[in-house]
């Protein structure tokens, strides 16, 4: 998978996502993430229009990431989840723990 | 890794080979069933893809461990055997539950029971055999009821 990071604010990130979040893409989405954070920017926001797959390998990893955004005192949010991605969030009942945003921009605004 | 696309089959051997090798296969049968629907595809791609995750990831011996994959794509269902030269699985994939929330793994065989309406395990011959079933033009949420 291919993981572009914005620097949208002074404390968050959109991280454009493309291509898969299985178990051969999820230890380089968490190593990003963690850079991202560590970096500064704790409040994530990850964009998954072009993730055409995910699995519960990725599924691990968004939560994963969760706790490591929030131990830094930020939070991870989803935006614009693919078809596929939307499907695996309702059965996994992760779309009830993984706030989710129409796009980037809205999660962004709405920390304020 | 060998493919034989006419008749869905695919040969593993992991490592080198990942799940990516399972993506793959899976699109080119996908396009010798152009009358298979989208959310079929779904849920036979996020059901196969689990599985081999599962046993390259828990089957696996010092040497890696190697499987085959076969799909048949009927009239009114799609079968799928999955096989691997791995360790015997423990537990009986027929009782996976979805873990706590915040667990970050442990999802795998949950998620596949869901959309699929069959899922059997058994061990034969020092093999391990995945076998699944779902019929066409389901809903993933009818699979997911009818398991419950």
């Amino acid at each position: 998978m291919d993981i572009v990071v914005h620097e949208a604010t002074a404390d968050a990130a959109v991280l454009e996502c493309s291509g898969r979040l299985n178990m051969v893409s999820a230890p380089t989405f968490r190593e990003t993430v963690a850079q991202v954070v560590t970096g500064g920017r704790p409040r994530v926001v990850v964009e998954l229009s072009k993730v055409e797959f995910m699995d519960s390998s990725g599924l691990g990893a968004l939560v994963g990431c969760l706790k490591t955004a929030r131990q830094a005192g930020g939070d991870l949010r989803i935006a614009a989840p693919s078809d596929q991605v939307e499907m695996v969030l309702k059965l996994s009942n992760m779309d009830k723990i993984l706030r989710t945003y129409p796009d980037g921009d809205a999660a962004v605004t709405d920390w304020g | 890794m060998s493919t034989a696309v006419g008749g869905h089959n695919l040969d593993l051997a992991c490592p080198p080979d990942d799940v990516t090798a399972v993506h793959a296969f899976l699109a080119s049968v996908w396009e010798t069933e152009p009358t298979l629907s989208t959310e079929d595809r779904m849920a036979l791609e996020l059901a196969l893809v689990e599985l081999t995750s599962n046993v390259i990831e828990h089957g696996a011996g010092a040497s890696g461990v190697a499987c085959s994959l076969r799909v048949d794509v009927g009239q009114d269902a799609v079968e799928a055997l999955l096989t691997d030269d791995g360790v015997p699985v423990p537990v009986d994939p027929r009782a996976a539950q979805l873990p706590d929330a915040l667990a970050e793994s442990g999802r795998g065989l949950a998620l596949v029971q869901m959309v699929v309406d069959d899922l059997r395990y058994e061990r034969v011959d020092d093999r391990n055999r995945w076998i699944v079933r779902r019929g066409r033009g389901g809903s993933v949420a009818s699979s997911a009821s009818r398991s419950d």
